[in-house]
This record gives structure tokens, sequence and C-alpha cells, in this order.
């Protein structure tokens, strides 16, 4: 039994059994990650009926996605684990989002807030363009690629999941995926006197 | 029927109950008074119109146990179940102030009493031989054990990840991820340098605190979680750990205040935390003063600052001086070696006109600024500038504010207990000072250890467990994050 998070976007979470998807709970809401995380797992266990005793993984959505949300759901997750003593997997969002388009050259365009796009290009599934940022301007390099929209939540995580174990693809690294360093530069300090 | 506290006033309608039913055993007027008005005794009366029961409990802070002293109901009253009710608010005070067991001495030829104690649970577990004398009858001594709330406590307000575990008022556990180390490079805290570290310090510390208390998540009662005030990213990280955490295990969950976990620290240390008081916390984020009547129902904020926390000061009048981040230790250390009063550097909103809209309020803006402007003076004009002058005039300008504000607010509010919490509580002259000042004004003044005045996840837990051990209600799921939750709101619901 498998518990889905995913707070990129939204707030959702899911339940796996096997392959198939038991439950899905999704907050549309941009900003109320640490108010709904709870709300949708605790929805998702009870939709599926099952209690978290039964759980085996927990899948998070590594990103890339905007920091601040997407760090409660990665959070939730780690936690989640942590106290039933089970595995936790990360899974990068653009990826599975990826997994949905197995043909052709695709490329996923996720917001990265700051008038900048986090992108992963594929071909044929197979990536050629690793998780990177870019701007407007330069999506225009990449006009061999059909875009497809990054959106993802906890149902594309679980079922990227579960095909990603069955290649055996490792996916033990549950960090949140930034791309970008923290935005500040050591200040130099300043006179107060003219 | 009502139950309230008893008082002195209550008196002689007590010992008419008294006499009547222990004649030559009854306690003295004098007695009940001394107990009744006692530090360490809760005195309960059950009234019909008139006193017609009561009963009084003796706890010792920090000794986790309390004692039943007597528990008597009018002759005309026995028999409805008073007793009971009388002997259940006792057992309910004892496990609100963190006694693991309640004992009693019950004669032993009081049956109805002996089967009322066994139904609530006591257990006898001594005799003591014709302990009334006058009758010559033996007194079975009963214990009943408490289950005191195991919480578990996360804090993420700023840059300390910190898990600790509480047993009712026992500290069992305070493991701590300090990301300090890599602010040092920007001299201050960075919301988002500070929320990544606390998502990789998550797992680890978790596991470091279960460690150290040794038990495992399912043995955990409830979980607590600081909700604010502080930065709100590094809130939430906090938040969406604790979430989890309680789902797992199908857990209650208590949102609390950040600010109110530092004055429940203080349980932890003594048991208990002696109320009324003042409570001064000084922090990188912080400087407030508080008046704490009750720790779940009344906390005021008297003053706060106005600009820069105490501890920001320290910092940036560091990199004045070209010392490391953080500027507190790197501070008081120079100072060592400085005169306190080379320099007289502002004391803010302590002129006459500040004490009407800001008397309890503090600003360190403008002390940082003139000390930036005495040493770029120095420098300018080729003056010798003695930096531990420097740092001594500034840490005594600031210890200064910081005292006698608190000390006039527990002067104007008539409370004679000063609270320290906070970061800043290390630097030694704060403590000296405080010291100093609070024995001449007949102040008394408590000062947790350390690891409990920085943040810590022990203090969540302590007030988590507070709120249980009251018997309030755990928080909705859907609680968030509050940068600016005001310390009135010591549970967000």
């Amino acid at each position: 039994m498998i518990l889905a998070i995913d707070t990129s976007a939204g707030t959702s979470a899911a339940v796996f059994d096997g392959t198939k998807q038991l439950s899905f709970v999704n907050f549309d809401d941009r900003f109320g990650h640490a108010e709904n995380i709870g709300l949708a797992i605790q929805g998702a266990f009870s939709k599926a009926g099952i209690t978290p005793a039964e759980l085996t993984l927990v899948a998070v959505g590594r990103g890339p996605a905007p920091y601040t949300g997407l760090r409660v759901g990665v959070a939730a997750g780690i936690a989640m684990a942590t106290a039933l003593g089970i595995p936790a997997c990360g899974v990068i969002t653009l990826n599975a989002v990826a997994r949905k388009h197995p043909v052709g050259r695709i490329l996923v365009v996720a917001d990265a807030k700051r008038k900048e796009l986090f992108i992963a290009g594929f071909q044929d599934g197979e990536q050629v363009i690793p998780p990177s940022v870019a701007t407007h301007q330069e999506l225009e390099d990449y006009s061999s690629f059909r875009q497809v929209p990054g959106e993802c939540d906890a149902s594309v995580i679980g079922e990227y999941l579960i095909w990603a174990k069955a290649q055996n693809l490792d996916l033990t690294d549950t960090s949140a995926l930034y791309l970008r360093s923290p935005d500040v530069t050591p200040s130099a300090g300043k006179r107060v006197t003219g | 029927m009502e139950i309230r506290e008893l008082q002195a006033a209550d008196l002689p309608e007590l010992m008419k109950i008294e006499t009547d039913l222990f004649t030559s055993e009854a306690w003295k007027e004098n007695s009940f008074r001394s107990e009744i008005e006692g530090r360490f005794t809760d005195y309960f009366g059950a009234f019909d119109g008139e006193l017609i029961g009561y009963a009084g409990l003796h706890s010792v802070p920090a000794s986790f146990s309390s004692d039943i002293q007597t528990l008597a109901v009018g002759a005309a009253h026995q028999s409805k179940g008073l007793g009971r009710t009388l002997a259940r608010k006792l057992i309910a005070k004892a496990f609100a102030l963190g006694s693991e067991a309640v004992f009693l001495e019950v004669r032993a030829d009081n049956q109805s009493a002996i089967s009322l104690y066994s139904s609530l649970g006591f257990k006898q577990i001594d005799i003591r031989k014709n302990y009334y004398q006058d009758s010559a009858i033996d007194a079975l001594v009963m214990r009943l054990a408490l289950n005191q709330p195991i919480v578990l406590g996360i804090e993420s307000s700023c840059d300390e990840t910190g898990i600790g575990i509480v047993k009712g008022n026992r500290l069992l556990a305070n493991a701590l991820h300090s990301s300090m180390d890599e602010h040092a490079k920007f001299g201050g805290v960075v919301p988002e340098v500070a929320a990544r570290a606390h998502l990789e310090a998550l797992q680890p510390t978790i596991v470091q605190a279960l460690k150290d208390a040794n038990l495992s998540m399912n043995q955990i009662d409830a979980i607590a979680v600081a909700n604010g005030p502080g930065l709100a990213g590094a809130l939430m990280v906090g938040i969406g750990a604790a979430k989890a955490l309680a789902l797992a295990h199908n857990k209650p969950i208590y949102a609390v205040n950040h600010l109110v976990g530092h004055v429940g620290a203080d349980v932890l240390e003594n048991g208990t935390v002696s109320l009324p008081t003042i409570a001064l916390l000084v922090s990188g984020g912080h400087t407030s003063l508080l008046l704490v009547r009750d720790l779940l129902d009344d906390v005021e904020l008297l003053g706060e600052t106005i600009d820069d926390a105490a501890g920001e000061a320290f910092d940036k009048v560091a990199r004045v001086l070209g010392l490391p981040y953080p500027g507190g230790p790197q501070i008081d250390k120079l100072a060592e070696t400085g005169n306190p009063k080379a320099i007289r550097f502002p004391r803010g909103l302590s002129l006459p006109k500040d004490m009407e809209a800001h008397r309890f309020d503090f600003s360190f803006s403008g002390l940082k600024t003139a000390v930036a402007r005495h040493v770029e003076k120095a420098v300018d004009n080729g003056l010798e500038l003695s930096k531990a002058d420097v740092a001594a005039s500034f840490r005594e300008a600031v210890v200064d504010v910081l005292l006698t504000k608190a000390i006039n607010a527990c002067e104007a509010h008539g409370v004679k207990k000063l609270l320290l919490g906070g970061g800043v509580v290390a630097n030694a002259r704060l403590r000296q000072v405080a010291k100093i000042r609070c024995d001449e004004a007949g102040i008394e003044l408590r000062i947790p250890r350390f690891s409990l005045c920085t943040d810590n996840g022990a203090m969540i837990a302590s007030i988590g467990a507070q709120l249980m051990m009251a018997g309030r209600p755990p928080s909705n799921l859907g609680f968030g994050a509050e940068s600016t939750l005001e310390v009135t709101k010591v549970q967000t619901l």
C-alpha cells in the first residue's frame, strides 16, 4: 500500500494498492499547503478505507516547484515514513509528468515564479534535457520540442512511482529539488554617516 | 451545586463541618488557614447555598506527586456522590499540575471511603499502625498512578530545528539541529536558507529525539508544533511534518505559540511556572515583555521591539566592529576587557515622552546607528578606537534598557517574579545585571538552563502537554503558519 504526496502546485495525496489507485484528494489552493496537507492525507486514507499502519511506502514529489509549498509535502512524506518505519521515495515532478507522454519530443514546462520556468526535455520517454531553470526567452531555443504543461499531483507521482519501481529506478533521494541557490548575497555593510 | 477554590472567608462554615465529622481528631482553624493559603496547596469547596463539602491537595513542584490532605462531606449530604466528585476534582488538579501519582491516608475502619478510593483506581501500598492515636486505628496508605501524556514537540520558527519530547512536566529529550553556521556568511538568518536546513534536519532530529527518550513513535500520545510567530516558510516545514506524524498513529495535534513556549520551558526546569510572572524574551527575532497570569489562558503582551530585536542589534554591531556572526558571543567576549561607561550610548524609548505610548516597548535601531556613527567618526578622523570599549558600552546599553523596563514592568504590575528566555540570555552581562537588580528590588529571578532558553522543541512539547493535562481539545488539522501570531493566542484551534 502506497501513499503519494505532492505539493508542487496544489496540495494532494493519493493511496495506491499495488497498481490500483484507491483514492485521490486534491486542494487546488496554491498557497494553502501547510493548511491542507493534513486534510489531504487524512482524506486519502479515509476515502481508500485504509489505516496508515497498512502503508508499505511513501512517495513524495520533489519538484522542482515553488519552494515554500514544495517543502510542506516533502516534510510530511518524510515524517510519515519515519513515524511508520517504512521507506520514502522521491519523484521528480517533471519526470512524472513526462511519463504520460512516452512518444515524441516533449518539453515539460512548469512555473518557477519570478518570470522563470522549470523545464525538462524528453525524446520518446528518454530524458534529453535534465530539470533546469529557463526564462521565457530561452524557451524559444527549444522550438523543436512539443511543450507539455508540467502541472503535477499525487496521482501522477504515484503512477510514476509504480512504473519506476518496476524498472528498478533508484528513487531513494527525497530531497527537495531547488535548482536555484537561496537568493541572497552577503552584505558588505554600509556606512550610516555620509 | 458549585465547586470553587476555598478562601479564608469560608473557614467558619468549614470548621462547623470539620468539628461535627471528626470531633476530637478535627483540624484546628489555624491549620486550615495555612493550608488554604499555602503556596503548594489547592483546596476546593462544594457549595449548595452553603458549604456542604471540601477537599484539599498538596503538590510540591518537581516532586511529580500530590497528596490528598483531606476530603469531607457534611453529614446531611453524604452518600450522594459528592465525595467522588470532590476526589475527581483533586485528581484532575493533580494531573494538571504534572503529578504522576496521588497519595492519601485513610482510616482502616472507613469502609465507604476505602471503596470510593479503590473505585477511582487507588491501590493500598502500605499500612500505618495506630496512625489515629485517639482511637488506635490504623491508616491505609493508598496510591493512584497517573499517566501523564507523552508529547513530541516540533520547533522550526527560525534557524533551529528542535524536536523535544516531554512526559507531563518531565523532560525526556531535546534534540536540536542549528543552521546558524550556514547563516554566518550572510551576517544574519536568511529565511530560505533556514527553511532548507529544516527540511534536511527533520528526519535525523526526530530519530535522535526518539532515541534520547528511548521511545518509539507509537508511544507518543500527541504532537505539538509551533505555528507562529516566526518565519512562515520555516514554520511550514515543521507544520507539514507534525501533521504527518500525528496522522501516522492517529494522535491529536496541538498548534502552539512559540513565544508562550519560551515561558513554558520553565515548567521543565522547575516543575511549574510560578505565576503570575513577568517574562522577558530576548532573541535574534524577538524582544518581548509579557505578563503571564496563566500559561494557557492569560498571557498579555506588555511591550515588544518596534524595530530590531536585541539579538539582531548584537549581530549588526558585531558587523560594524568587524566581528563574525553571531554577534552576541563575540561582543560578550570583547566587552570583558572594555569599559562599559566609556561611551554613553542611547537607551531607546527611555525618555519621559516615551513613557506614555512605549513604556514597555524597545528600540535598538537607533542604538546600532549610534555605535556605527561612533566607529565611523573615529576611523574618519584617525582617532584611536577601543573596540572593547565600544562593545562593553553597547552591551551595557542593551542590558540596561532590557532590565530597566523588565523591572519597571514587575513593579508596575505588582509582580515580584521575572523569567528570562531566548538566546540572548546566553549573554553573561545580562544574567549578571539581572541578578543584581532583581536582588535589589526583591524580585525572584528565574533563568532556565541555556538549552531550554534558546529555541527548542521541548518547550513546544511542554505547552502541548499543559494543554492536554488541562483537558483542552486538540487543534483542527487545517491550521497554518501565522508569522505574526499574537502572544494572547496560546493555541490555534
